[in-house]
């Protein structure tokens, strides 16, 4: 279903969402930064920028609470988080390249074991996306095969107009629900032409040369050139949309305490390392292979596409200035035949 | 007890004190039958010199309301040289709690020997009455209930009709 | 108003540390020389390790090579190659860190061959690597810098620079001006900042002095700090590290200038300095010493606090 929608009614909407008690998050700027976060108005929202976190941790939180514990005596009670009471969402302003991550994220977490806690904020919450009219040289979703316009992953696509407003496609039930009970907001087409979309300037890769080359490399000196300057942070992972790494940990005394989920990165050493002290990924280059290769081989193996949407966010806040983009590049220029 | 002083709030003070001398005071004050308030939970180290300052950040957010940290006076280390350790160590991790706005009257540092029962419970005594005075510290409990907003259960607006059933 | 900052001799200086970096490398003074390169997108660099004589032209030195590479030498990054002598290039504010590490013991300067760089100034952040060095665009360190000129180093190129402008400092003021708030004005202050901390560690993973093997704050048993990324577990995180850092920290602010999530670190580890400053006359990065501030004493220290 195709409708158009004015910025003023776009705002309205939002503020009326806000009244429903619905919980809205859009980019809004938080201190120095613009983030996705809850908006107490429409006014919050800040569509200029990229927020600098993605749209991930709208369903799988930095951390957040699995049970409660607290023992009196002998006695041991257990409480369960009651997944009804998280919050009806709707996220606007949400960028194709953090939008496609979502369904990224419902494969892992729906595999073999459904994860409750992802999975029902997921089921409460409209993806509202919006195509991009600017890029940066970070940006490289157009190199991976999705585009500043792609609706992948979104319940409704905003698309902005020429001379103000945006157009807005429905690309699932959710959508074309939200479309019918807020028509009131939206128009009929008028014929009005988008604005013209943002063009990064990367050109596509060859996805499959890659994995190519990744199915056949896994011991390679090229590893080590790359992530010799790696400092094993978790700032690349922790901004990727598409990362989905986690810890689990009991916090609090023996008398009451929570076990917490919370995000975790391949790159960190402690990742992999076994209560023997033993560590399997022992080195730096051996976690940034991992990182390359579930994004590219491991995870296309199992689903059948990439880990990656271009944001280009690792690549903005990388400490040590590693640019995934300009790896990958190396790597498709590799010899990919198997030796 | 005084009737009117029932409902009066009780802090909690953690002592954190080196064996050899406060802990011994501390004895020589009970075997005395000196009387002082029961608000303190002393721990006992092997100097204060092992007593690391994330300690105190720990007994905050655990729910301290004041803390002591006492030692043996200087020259006196059952160590030569853990006091004077701990004596820098304290002085900076001071100027560092004040800077991030924790009021350094909920802290007290103090040198009490093994035989100065006395002292022990003077300080122990002004202390209590000192954060009595004070109420008690909210700061990081409160900070200890926060969450990240991607990890809270409710939206504030949700909370205020959960509190209304 | 902007004031353009003079970056002229740059372009100099790269040529310099190539020429020796030919030399070293080519003679066997030493195994490996790690430097800055460019990288992929315009303007931006990242640090790099070469072996081989004929790479020497990989080496650059712009305003956008923000690194402190001395964390390259520490027991953390165990997959540099650390055998032979080892060629680096460090800016005033990075030797500073190096020559705590060689007070520490975690360095021997024989096993290295300094090239310093006479620096004057560079970019704040990497988000536009190739934007213009000018008086916004600056590092805040840079713009109360006394070290511009490395000192003691093996090689430096024979550049000259004009020095920088006077500039306003950043963080004599910014403490000051968080001193003069009151305490539930600070707390609020850094609650705030400390909130957004997401704990992916780049503070602690650039430092050159954040070597331990086992990390204080990846330890669960006991758990002496909470590991989730949750507002009370962070502000213990960072006051910890400020601990851990206080008398050693010489301000390479490497730790402010890679967080993803914008918290003013380097306050925290330039307020300790001054304080330490203040009580114990005693400076990070000046010269090497066995033991810092706070792991040492004077029996006549201040203790008017101590009842």
């Amino acid at each position: 279903m195709q409708k158009q929608i004015t910025e003023a009614n776009l705002r309205l909407l939002i503020d009326s969402l806000i009244l429903k008690r619905q919980r809205v998050i859009g980019p809004r700027q938080s201190g120095s930064m613009v983030l996705y976060e809850p908006l107490s108005s429409a006014s919050d929202l800040v569509l200029t920028e990229q927020p600098r976190r993605s749209v991930k941790e709208a369903f799988f939180p930095v951390c957040e609470d699995l049970l409660e514990y607290s023992k009196q005596g002998q006695q041991v009670e257990l409480a369960d988080i009651e997944p009804d009471r998280f919050p009806e969402t709707v996220i606007f302003g949400v960028r194709p390249c953090d939008a496609a991550a979502v369904p990224v994220l419902d494969s892992v977490f729906s595999w073999d074991y459904k994860d409750h806690f992802y999975l029902k904020r997921r089921e409460k919450t409209t993806i509202i996306g919006l195509a991009c009219n600017t890029a940066d040289d970070s940006c490289f979703c157009t190199a991976v095969g999705l585009s500043p316009d792609n609706p992948k992953g979104t319940d409704l696509m905003l698309t902005p107009l020429t001379g103000g407003g945006c157009l807005a496609e429905s690309h699932s039930e959710k959508g074309e629900a939200f479309l019918i009970t807020w028509k009131d907001r939206f128009s009929e087409l008028d014929g009005t032409k988008p604005l013209p979309l943002a063009q990064p300037a990367a050109t596509p890769f060859d996805l499959k040369k890659i994995k190519n080359w990744l199915d056949n490399h896994f011991e390679d000196p090229v590893w080590d050139s790359i992530a010799v300057r790696c400092v094993g942070c978790g700032a690349c992972a922790f901004v990727c949309p598409a990362c989905h790494c986690f810890d689990i940990i009991d916090e609090g005394s023996e008398k009451a305490g929570k076990r917490r989920k919370f995000w975790d990165a391949c790159g960190f050493s402690k990742f992999t390392n076994h209560a023997s002290g033993h560590n399997p990924r022992n080195l730096q280059p051996k976690r940034y292979r991992n990182r390359i290769m579930h994004k590219f081989k491991y995870y296309d193996d199992k689903f059948g596409q990439t880990l990656c949407t271009g944001c280009g966010r690792c690549i903005r806040i990388c400490p040590v200035g590693i640019d995934i983009a300009g790896v990958l590049e190396e790597i498709e220029q590799q010899d990919d035949s198997v030796k | 007890m005084n009737p009117e002083n029932k409902n009066r709030f009780e802090p909690k003070i953690i002592a954190f004190v080196c064996t050899w001398c406060t802990y011994a005071g501390a004895d020589l004050a009970g075997t005395s039958r000196m009387q002082y308030p029961a608000n303190v939970r002393v721990i006992k180290f092997p100097c204060t010199g092992r007593i690391d300052p994330v300690f105190i950040i720990k007994a905050f957010q655990q729910g301290a309301d004041g803390i002591l940290i006492s030692g043996c006076h200087p020259g006196d280390c059952h160590y030569i040289a853990g006091n004077y350790h701990a004596r820098r160590r304290f002085a900076a991790f001071r100027k560092l709690l004040e800077f991030i706005g924790v009021d350094l009257n909920r802290i007290q540092f103090s040198w009490v020997s093994a035989a100065e029962g006395g002292k022990w419970v003077d300080v122990v005594t002004d202390l209590t009455e000192r954060v009595r005075n004070m109420g008690p510290m909210v700061e990081f409990k409160e900070l200890a209930l926060e969450e990240q907003w991607s990890g809270g259960l409710d939206s504030p607006d949700l909370q205020q009709v959960y509190e209304a059933i | 108003m902007t004031q353009t900052i003079n970056t002229s001799g740059y372009s100099a200086i790269t040529d310099s540390i190539r020429n020796e970096a030919r030399r070293i490398l080519g003679d066997g003074t030493v195994s490996a020389v790690i430097g800055y390169t460019s990288s992929r997108r315009e303007g931006s660099t990242q640090p790099t390790v070469i072996t081989k004589s004929e790479d020497a032209d990989k080496l650059l030195f712009t305003a956008a090579c923000l690194n402190n590479l001395v964390v390259y030498l520490t027991k953390a990054k165990k997959d540099v190659p650390h055998e032979g002598r080892i060629g680096i290039i460090v800016k005033g504010c990075d030797l500073k860190a190096l020559v705590g590490l060689l007070g520490e013991s975690q360095l021997k300067r024989e096993n290295l061959y300094l090239i310093g760089i006479p620096c004057n100034g560079v970019l704040g952040s990497l988000f536009n690597p190739s934007a213009e060095l000018n008086s916004e665009t600056i590092a805040p360190k840079c713009r109360e810098c006394t070290d511009r000129i490395p000192a003691g180093c093996d090689f430096m190129p024979d550049v000259e620079t004009v020095g920088l402008p006077e500039l306003n400092p950043f963080y004599s003021s910014e403490i000051a001006r968080l001193e003069a708030l009151t305490p539930v004005e600070r707390w609020e202050y850094w609650k705030e900042q400390f909130s957004k901390c997401i704990k992916c560690y780049a503070c602690r993973q650039v430092c050159p002095f954040c070597f331990c093997e086992q990390c204080l704050c990846d330890r669960n048993r006991p758990q002496m700090v909470e590991q989730t990324p949750r507002p009370s577990g962070n502000l213990a995180w960072h006051l910890v590290r400020a601990m851990h850092l206080a008398g050693r920290c010489a301000g390479c602010a490497e730790c402010e200038r890679v967080c993803p999530m914008d918290i003013p670190l380097n306050l925290l580890n330039r307020k300790m300095a001054k304080e330490l400053k203040e009580m114990y006359n005693s400076e990070a990065g000046f010269e090497v010493r066995e033991k810092g501030p706070l792991t040492s004493f004077d029996e006549h220290d201040d203790q008017s606090f101590i009842r």
